[in-house]
């Protein structure tokens, strides 16, 4: 091991002598990382920086688990505003306001310069590259991105009479292939509901956002001050999902997001609208054979993104950034996108990672795993605006509050989108 | 003068009772599923998570896995070190300081007691950056020390050593000045063995805390070597590919069980005093 660094070392060096005249300086770089899947994660991330960290001696990372999503950038800010800040960090996506309003972080745009750099920025899927960007400087670099899908069970079709190949396609067809997949015991009582869409808090935003993007809507638009909530395309959506459970198609009132894969493995639903992480899931799982497809959509399919992105600290030195750079270079490297996505269950974030022969395999094995990619192209950025967390909870409550409690929905979309309205005000 | 007492009265108690018990009876349950439920799945394979088949086959795969998961032997050391480390220091912290509220009053006594009080109104999150700050000043981020800085002293345990030091009869503490005992000596000859119960309680309650405890120490450590069990339990918290019940729970038993232990060991003393202190 010593030894294997000590000649990693010396060739380093031999190389440097022949390329570049500036020496490079060693850097210690500290990573912070959360983790919103199964466990083995922890270790795949960490066989990755250490790979990346073998391969270049002369520096350091120290990969630091942070909790969630939510801890770890709170772990990030507090550590930045005590002058202590992470070289590099995955946060969320759309925290990309908050992070530049808090003046933290450093974007790659100014950093990655060089011609091979800006095709390494250009290398990524459009879609996850629209919310790392804010007023025109690239701020991160999609690496663990989600995207929800349409699970269903084949032999359930096959049951009802229906071609298991042939998964809904609009909302009308979900309404009418789901009330045929109902099944009920003698006694009246449901066992098996046609479809199960998770309705509450944030997940429920997550996946109405997708749906309201099908009707050609945005919840929120790319500047990060406006929201339009309170509009034909959201009233359609909450429509139809209000009609799942008017047409006794889904369980009535919330739906929660934690229960829906099991509640799919164990043949209480048919079919469920969730997140690409479940694959892995599902297919160790499930005892029926499953198929996955575009979720249903209104004028068109349409699905939110979500996940996370690296992230440079402004507060390090320029030998760090430059050492963070090569590493985020190197973790999504299509290699190393290809073996994060296999592992994790995440979506590949460049058209080069799927090119991969391990991606292939893998995808030749579980070839469920490509609806996800394909539906990139009707996928958009979730709720993200600055003071998002006040912002995406008011709108989560806005829809509890039409789905669990009976509210009107044209009064609830107007007071919530008034009450974003006001927080908003100061940034425009 | 007594009243006679009527039959319907005495079915009246009577009935009470079994009430009471029913009622015991079905609370008990209640707080127990939840306990039974994570036994259940820890040992039976993730499928039979919501299917109580009696003829299930029980496993250890999961302890096996979930311990396999983190580092969970350096963090069950660094949870023991952490909560001793905090208990310890809120001891002999909060009995001097209970001591010299109680003991000699001072001028200030009292307003300095309400300001140790009104300390208790201010959530710990609310304190996490200025505390992070100030140990990244000391140099102590990243250590068990740094995780333990700013619970080695607590309004409540202050708060519960001065009520309790309170009740204490100033005669005996007349009596063991007479005798020639100085203010050390009567502290610990007096004052500390009449509040044994509380210190056990306290003990307790302050063990549990800093087993419990995760925000914090997921802030300010970085390192397997400085972090505690919760940190470790919390990469079962997998929201985005469906949680495993099977694996959460048995790693929850797994980091929970010293603590369960404990509590059986000590119910009996545990409840009795609570009550006590609950009463004053």
């Amino acid at each position: 091991m010593k030894l294997n660094r000590l000649l990693g070392t010396a060739a380093l060096a031999a190389g440097l002598y022949g390329t570049t005249v500036s020496g490079v300086q060693a850097a210690d770089l500290e990573f912070y990382f959360p983790v919103g899947v199964n466990a083995p994660a922890v270790e795949t991330i960490q066989e990755m920086v250490d790979a990346w960290d073998e391969a270049h001696p002369e520096h350091t990372v120290k990969a630091v688990y942070a909790g969630n999503y939510e801890e770890t950038t709170t772990k990030a800010l507090t550590a930045a505003q005590a002058g202590n800040a992470p070289d590099v960090a995955v946060l969320l996506a759309i925290d990309i306001f908050t992070l530049v309003e808090e003046d933290v972080v450093a974007p790659f745009s100014q950093m990655a310069t060089s011609e091979e750099d800006k095709a390494w920025m250009d290398s990524f899927i459009k879609g996850f590259t629209v919310d790392t960007v804010f007023g025109g400087e690239t701020y991160s670099i999609p690496f663990q991105r989600s995207t929800p899908i349409f699970y269903y069970n084949k032999d359930a079709f096959r049951e009802a009479g229906l071609d298991p190949e042939k998964a809904p396609e609009s909302w009308a067809e979900m309404i009418e292939i789901g009330k045929k997949l109902v099944k009920k015991d003698d006694a009246g009582n449901v066992v098996q509901w046609g479809t199960r869409v998770p309705n509450l808090g944030l997940a429920g935003l997550w996946l109405l956002g997708g749906m309201v993007y099908s009707m050609d809507g945005t919840l929120t638009t790319d500047s990060g001050t406006e929201v339009q909530f309170n509009t034909d395309a959201t009233l359609s959506a909450i429509s139809f999902l209000k009609s799942l459970a008017e047409e006794g198609i889904m369980q009535p009132g919330g739906v929660t997001w934690g229960d829906t894969p099991k509640a799919f493995i164990e043949g209480n639903t048919a079919s469920m609208w969730t997140s690409s992480g479940n694959l892995a899931f599902v297919n160790d799982n499930a005892e029926f054979e499953w198929g996955t497809a575009f979720l249903p959509g209104g004028n068109h399919p349409g699905a939110s993104l979500g996940g996370g992105n690296f992230y440079i600290f402004k507060d390090t030195s320029d030998d760090e950034k430059a050492a963070a750079l090569d590493l985020v270079k190197f973790m999504t490297s299509p290699e190393n996108a290809a073996k994060w996505a296999i592992s994790t269950g995440y979506v590949a974030t460049s058209e080069a990672a799927w090119e991969t022969a391990a991606i292939k395999d893998y995808t030749a094995q579980l070839p469920q795993a490509l609806v996800a990619r394909d539906q990139l192209p009707y996928a958009y950025r979730e709720v993200a605006t600055f003071q998002r967390k006040r912002v995406a909870q008011i709108m989560a409550d806005a829809l509890e509050a039409i789905i669990a409690e009976g509210a009107d929905p044209k009064a609830s979309l107007a007071n919530a989108q008034s009450e974003v309205d006001k927080i908003l005000a100061d940034y425009n | 003068m007594s009243w006679p007492v009527r039959p319907t009265q005495q079915i009246g108690t009577a009935l009470d009772h079994v009430a009471g018990m029913t009622l015991a009876a079905v609370l008990a349950v209640l707080w127990g599923l939840p306990l039974l439920y994570s036994v259940w799945t820890a040992f039976h394979a993730e499928k039979y998570s919501v299917q109580f088949d009696l003829t299930a086959p029980w496993t250890l795969q999961n302890f096996v896995e979930a311990w396999n998961a983190a580092p969970f032997g350096l963090y069950f050391i660094n949870t023991v070190l952490l909560s001793l480390m905090a208990v310890s220091a809120n001891f002999v912290l909060c009995t001097l300081t209970a001591y010299g509220l109680v003991r000699y009053r001072f001028r200030w006594a009292g307003p300095l007691f309400a300001l140790i009080m009104v300390q208790m109104l201010i959530t710990p999150e609310i304190l996490i950056g200025p505390n992070y700050l100030t140990l990244a000043r000391l140099g102590l981020i990243d250590t068990i020390f740094g995780v333990a800085l700013p619970y080695l002293s607590s309004a409540f345990g202050i708060f519960l050593l001065r009520q309790t030091f309170k009740t204490v009869p100033a005669s005996l503490d007349e009596a063991a000045t007479m005798e020639g005992a100085g203010m050390w000596r009567v502290l610990w000859d007096v004052y500390v063995p009449l509040a044994k119960p509380v210190y056990l309680a306290y003990g307790l309650v302050s063990v549990s805390f800093h087993w419990n405890n995760f925000l914090w120490p997921l802030i300010v450590t970085n390192s397997p070597e400085a972090r505690p069990v919760t940190v470790g339990l919390s990469v079962f918290a997998t929201v985005d590919s469906g949680v495993e019940w099977s694996l959460v729970n048995a790693a929850t038993l797994m980091t929970t069980a010293p603590l369960v232990l404990a509590f059986l060991l000590f119910q009996r003393g545990f409840v009795d005093n609570f009550m006590r202190i609950g009463i004053k």
